[in-house]
């Protein structure tokens, strides 16, 4: 798939994030230090949506429980760093979200979904 | 419920369904803290003597507090605890705080234990920018944790050797010294 229209940069300043759809799917946008980052837009925890997460530090905060994750990676952060691992059934909850190719072009912000 | 409680709130401009659910989740939050610290304490056997023993007490009974002080603004706001146990688990604002797969293991327990106050900070920051100049009640009930869960991260972070806290423990066991004053049943 080529890369579809996300949105206009403004729509995520530095800082902020948005949820969107794309293809009918949903995908988060996050703007940190300018750069802008796709990532799933559904918490692997219990399947909520990412809409009105916090990015501080290269870190998604998901609004619900507060799993975080790397925007750059997809990988969990928390509570993945201290989840017992001789409990392997929380593996499911800390599933690292797909990331996605972003292009910004004349304040446009494109994502290659693949 | 609290009417006219409920409505100045609304009236400041929040939508009190949302920040009901924010205070369902955070209580639910409490809750299951109290219970996973008392798995990590008990299993907190000769570090550092029992301090660290006596520490996750405080933050323990403390998280239990601030369970019992969220209760009655959840019902005054025409909220409602869930009528299954389950659900308000899953409901929890933080992850659950399992004991480490080696409860030998003193830095992993910490670990456990610093990203729990992390989260609950994060929790109650977010209540309190919600409410602050809007609902002064629900405001000065979150800052007032708000205050102990900062307290509990740097008890745990100090542990960590990220640096003092700059606090002592409690004089007695989760004194509350911040949340007591909202707490309308005895705290013992």
């Amino acid at each position: 798939m080529a890369f579809v229209k996300a949105g206009r940069a403004e729509e995520v300043p530095p800082g902020y994030t948005k949820l969107v759809r794309l293809a009918g799917r949903p995908v988060l946008l996050a703007n940190w230090g300018g750069r802008v980052f796709a990532v799933g837009g559904v918490c692997p925890h219990q399947g909520k949506l990412l809409e009105g997460a916090t990015v501080w530090d290269h870190v998604v905060d998901c609004p619900w429980h507060h799993f975080q994750f790397d925007v750059r990676t997809g990988q969990n952060l928390y509570p993945r760093n201290v989840y017992p691992r001789d409990l392997p059934h929380l593996e499911a909850q800390v599933r690292p979200l797909e990331t996605y190719p972003v292009r910004v072009a004349e304040g446009e912000i494109w994502v290659d979904l693949g | 419920m609290g009417k006219v409680a409920r409505q100045v709130v609304e009236q400041a401009g929040i939508d009190v369904n949302v920040l009901v659910d924010k205070l369902v989740r955070a209580a639910a939050a409490e809750f299951t803290t109290f219970y996973y610290y008392t798995i990590l304490r008990v299993n907190s056997i000769g570090f550092d003597g029992e301090g660290l023993k006596e520490i996750i007490e405080d933050a323990r009974i403390e998280d239990r507090n601030h369970y019992e002080a969220l209760v009655p603004r959840i019902y005054e706001l025409g909220g409602a605890l869930p009528r299954d146990i389950r659900t308000f688990a899953d409901m929890a604002a933080c992850p659950d705080a399992y004991l480490p797969a080696d409860p030998r293991d003193m830095k992993a327990m910490l670990n456990v234990l610093v990203e729990a106050e992390r989260c609950a900070i994060r929790v109650y920051t977010d209540i309190c920018n919600m409410t602050a100049g809007k609902d002064h009640r629900t405001y000065e009930l979150s800052l007032a944790i708000l205050n102990e869960e900062v307290e509990h991260e740097s008890w745990f972070s100090e542990y960590l050797g990220e640096g003092p806290s700059g606090h002592f423990r409690r004089g007695a066991p989760g004194a509350s010294p911040y949340v007591r004053r909202f707490m309308t049943a005895d705290i013992g």
